[in-house]
């Protein structure tokens, strides 16, 4: 493989069987700067796996992971990288500021604490106990805390999960700015309008391999352009074999439809299917393009 | 270059958190601080019609030991297994924080909690009679307040192992096993053969022992003997600790 100069976290032929399965199998990761690279794919697909082995939870049983040319398992590997765990807890009896504080320490040079709590939006959290603050809350108190190092690559597990609207909108505001200002951001997300939203890069990841590399356009299209809805009886074998389609989905009377080619598509359907009604023809979202890679039983849930 | 912080500023501050930590959940270290001097006071001095001074004193020797073990495998290993499932430890263990500094912090905090049982039992000692001179309260004080640290190895092996409710039962059973077959509350000398044998492989034993000869009551073995054993002992829970450490997924 060719060294890539500017990949700041790699994983290079990383092996890892966990719990007897084989869920990294010579897989290749390379995260670069000043780019959001998002990894999605199925439950089990080795998002997680991945992460852990570049933040250094894991160690490969071959290959190497490499955090800016370290082993990630040195805390000097892991001094310019910031995380943001999903299932991470805080003390319950500490305030945000001190926990907020405390991570800062471990870093030489950290933000100046206002600064980070306005990054985070959680100045007026500053006093409160961590037992107090509610989920979303909770969210941005543990992205102050990846972000107070002024980390070089930041590593985001499901950030927005559990926050409301205008939150979200926020941190992704901010997370852009940190890409723009040359971090390198990795990003796990389940949802997929927040990578369509915020990543440079997609990696789609299925059963431990690499389906999909790209950026979210050029994902979207190659899912071939459109997606069309309606109500129709039309078996699923008939709609496969209309001119144009790629993929088609039917819950009950509604069907879903992915072409390459929307006119052909409903001028052919619209033939085949007297009955047919409420038609709605939209661009393929970055979801039905991800669905098209899946194999069919690891389908990512809308 | 390496953009780590001093270790020592972190191992500070990681420790001054976690007093902070403990001292604003006082339901969590009242009991391991209370317990072991309320013993003492209602079965050595309490219960004991006229007690000689040389009993009490060879009692408290072994008490302070005892009050040792409690914050050192409750905050340890019930407190690390409870982190652990919350998800507390990972986070640490994704930033740049050096292991030494999580350990030497949950240290600080049992040994504190441990003088401040001592000198409970301490007090009550010198109310019960018990006249030492400096040197042996210095000695004693050093032996006792050093019981945290195999205690806390062992504990920290057991948390990073077991789940919280698991780590809770075990850090009771060995709590109340190294007391009884450690000779801590019946002198070993007095106890039956096999479970004298079974306390030879535990630290509190040894250390009692060593607290014994301090001051001046019968002991079995020599001072130099135990402190080998220990030695050892505390090595073997500082490696099964650090591999529980290291292989821990969460």
């Amino acid at each position: 493989m060719v060294q890539d100069l500017s990949a700041v976290a790699t994983l290079e032929a990383v092996s890892k069987r966990l719990g007897g399965r084989q869920v990294l199998d010579r897989f290749e990761l390379a995260i670069r700067a000043g780019e959001v690279t998002a990894l999605l794919g199925p439950n089990g697909a080795g998002k997680t796996t991945s992460v852990s082995l570049l933040t250094g939870r894991l160690r490969p049983d071959a290959g190497e992971a490499r955090l800016f040319g370290l082993d990630p398992a040195r805390p000097a590997a892991r001094a310019r990288m910031g995380v943001m765990l999903q299932a991470a807890g805080l003390p319950d009896v500490m305030t945000v500021a001190e926990i907020v504080t405390l991570q800062s320490g471990y870093y030489r040079d950290p933000r100046p604490l206002a600064e980070t709590l306005a990054i985070a939006d959680i100045a007026d959290l500053a006093t409160r106990r961590c037992g107090a603050l509610s989920g979303g809350q909770a969210r941005r108190v543990l992205y102050a805390m990846a972000m107070c190092g002024r980390p070089d690559l930041l590593v985001l597990d499901e950030p927005t999960a559990g926050m409301d609207r205008a939150a979200t909108r926020a941190l992704w505001g901010t997370i852009r700015e940190a890409a723009n200002a040359g971090a390198a951001v990795l990003l796990t997300s389940h949802d997929l309008a927040e990578a369509d939203m915020l990543a440079d890069r997609v990696i789609v990841i299925d059963a431990g391999r690499i389906v999909a590399d790209d950026t979210p356009a050029a994902l979207r299209a190659r899912a071939g352009g459109s997606v069309i809805r309606c109500r129709s009886s039309l078996p699923l074998a008939r709609v496969a074999i209309l001119p144009g389609v790629r993929d088609g989905a039917a819950d009950g009377a509604e069907v879903r439809i992915v072409t390459t080619d929307a006119v052909a598509t409903v001028r052919a359907l619209c033939g085949a299917d007297p009955g047919l009604a409420d038609l709605r023809v939209a661009d393929a979202a970055l979801e039905d393009a991800i669905a098209a890679l899946l194999t069919p039983d690891h389908r990512i849930a809308a | 270059m390496t953009a780590l912080a001093s270790p020592i500023g972190v191992w500070n501050r990681e420790c001054i958190a976690e007093l902070k930590r403990s001292w604003r959940l006082p339901q969590f270290i009242l009991p391991s601080v209370i317990t072991p001097a309320a013993f003492f006071g209602l079965f050595t001095l309490a219960i004991a019609k006229s007690p000689q001074p040389g009993a009490v004193a060879a009692m408290l020797a072994g008490y302070g030991v005892f009050a040792a073990i409690g914050p050192a495998l409750f905050g340890f290993g019930a407190g690390v297994a409870m982190e652990r499932e919350q998800g507390l430890i990972e986070l640490k263990r994704v930033s740049p924080m050096p292991a030494g500094a999580y350990v030497a912090a949950k240290l600080s905090a049992a040994i504190t909690a441990t003088a401040a049982a001592v000198a409970l039992i301490y007090a009550l000692g010198i109310l019960g009679g018990v006249r030492l001179n400096a040197a042996q309260w210095m000695h004693l004080a050093i032996v006792h307040l050093a019981s945290t640290v195999p205690f806390a190895l062992i504990g920290f092996g057991i948390g990073m192992r077991m789940g919280g409710k698991g780590a809770v039962a075990m850090a009771n059973a060995l709590f109340l096993g190294s007391a009884v077959l450690g000779g801590l509350w019946i002198p070993s000398a007095l106890l039956p053969g096999w479970m004298r044998g079974i306390g030879e492989v535990l630290p509190s034993y040894h250390l009692g022992q060593i607290a014994r000869g301090i001051v001046s009551a019968d002991m079995i073995g020599t001072t130099a003997g135990h402190l080998l054993i220990l030695s050892g002992i505390t090595a073997v829970s500082a490696a099964w600790a650090w591999t529980g450490w290291r292989r821990s997924p969460a």
